[in-house]
């Protein structure tokens, strides 16, 4: 059994050569995974919301903007290329079909556009996507080849 | 009280929100109880303030299906209400009221989402109006709605809710009992911080 690196809630996690990166049940939560595949390095983060609205916040890795570029100054640091960077993303379903003008009902859709809109700023490419829909995902991703699998409840699992 | 986190409540604060708990639940407990025709009773209250982490082990293995019926509350008391039910405890509910228990989760037909529906609802509105009348406060509920998944991502909807402004939630907890029985459900209610405030200033808490 390869070594699981477990990914919580607006949290980040990176690791080099080997072992899997998880992050559990994303309902309206998107999870983004980074790849360098030339020198294995990989990062899987889990945001909850697309943007960062008050500033005394502490944690980055919970929204789209800062988490994404928190997470690709780190990378970077260990030597990651941007260049390089192989990006895939999962989540962003709309599990209740909630009426009402709270935008608590579209949160997910929100999220997966702030993702796409800023990795794309950020110049990466997501290679393969799989949002929306009104089901949860686990995320998984396989730092030794770089694979990307997401499961569902009464669901195949599938690769990215 | 004024305060902007959770975490700064007091413990008479917490106190106040397990009576309100206590009490919201109770009616609760008497509304499945005479629609089930069955002893239903609640635990007492748990009042908790958890990171988001903590929240999702809390209530259970975020890969495991539940049904949930959700309620958004908007008025002078903001925030969510969440009825989680296990597999064992929908198929409890399903027995009764409908004679049948179901192999599996994601073949519900209409009926059974119906009827889970409806106990959701009748659940949360007995909980939401025992409460505010207690604390004489107006509530308005949204339209009630079902899903059957994966627990963790049916808590992120309350947690994406409740993160915007904060690193942690307030869940105010309890689980029935029917006929004894302890089957694994769940009733949440997850107040936003500034209803909070309101809350304590009409219970004259200061």
């Amino acid at each position: 059994m390869e070594k699981k690196i477990s990914v919580g809630i607006a949290d980040m996690k990176m690791t080099r050569q080997e072992g899997i990166l998880i992050t559990y049940a994303l309902g309206s939560c998107i999870g983004v995974s980074f790849y360098d595949p030339m020198i294995k390095l990989g990062a899987l983060l889990h945001i909850m919301l697309p943007e960062k609205s008050g500033a005394k916040d502490g944690n980055v890795f919970k929204f789209a903007d800062t988490g994404i570029r928190e997470t690709l100054r780190k990378l970077t640091a260990f030597g990651g290329s941007k260049s390089r960077m192989v990006c895939k993303i999962a989540g962003g379903a709309k599990m209740f079909e909630m009426k009402g003008n709270g935008g608590l009902g579209n949160i997910g859709e929100r999220n997966a556009q702030n993702v796409k809109r800023i990795l794309m700023a950020e110049g990466l490419r997501v290679t393969s996507e799989d949002v929306g829909a009104n089901y949860a995902r686990t995320m998984l991703l396989d730092v030794t080849t770089g694979n990307v699998y997401v499961r569902s409840a009464g669901k195949p699992e599938k690769m990215l | 009280m004024g305060i902007k986190t959770y975490e700064e409540m007091n413990e008479l604060e917490i106190d106040i929100l397990k009576e309100i708990g206590s009490i919201g639940g109770g009616n609760a407990a008497t509304a499945l109880s005479s629609m089930m025709n069955a002893k239903v009773n609640m635990s007492l209250p748990k009042v908790e303030i958890l990171d988001f982490n903590e929240a999702l082990v809390n209530v259970g293995d975020p890969e495991e299906v539940v049904a949930a019926i959700l309620v958004e509350m908007s008025g002078e008391l903001g925030g969510i209400m969440l009825f989680i039910l296990t597999k064992e405890f929908s198929d409890e509910i399903l027995l009764r009221m409908l004679g049948k228990t179901k192999e599996d989760f994601f073949e519900l037909e209409e009926i059974d989402s119906s009827v889970l529906m409806e106990i959701g609802n009748i659940v949360i509105s007995s909980y939401i109006t025992a409460m505010a009348s207690l604390v004489n406060m107006s509530v308005e509920l949204s339209v009630p709605q079902l899903a059957v998944n994966m627990l963790g991502g049916i808590m992120s909807v309350p947690i994406a809710m409740m993160g915007q402004h904060s690193d942690r939630i307030m869940m105010i907890t309890g689980k029935f009992k029917i006929d004894g029985k302890a089957l694994n459900s769940n009733m949440l209610l997850l107040p936003d911080v500034e209803s909070l405030n309101v809350l304590m200033k009409k219970l004259g808490v200061e």
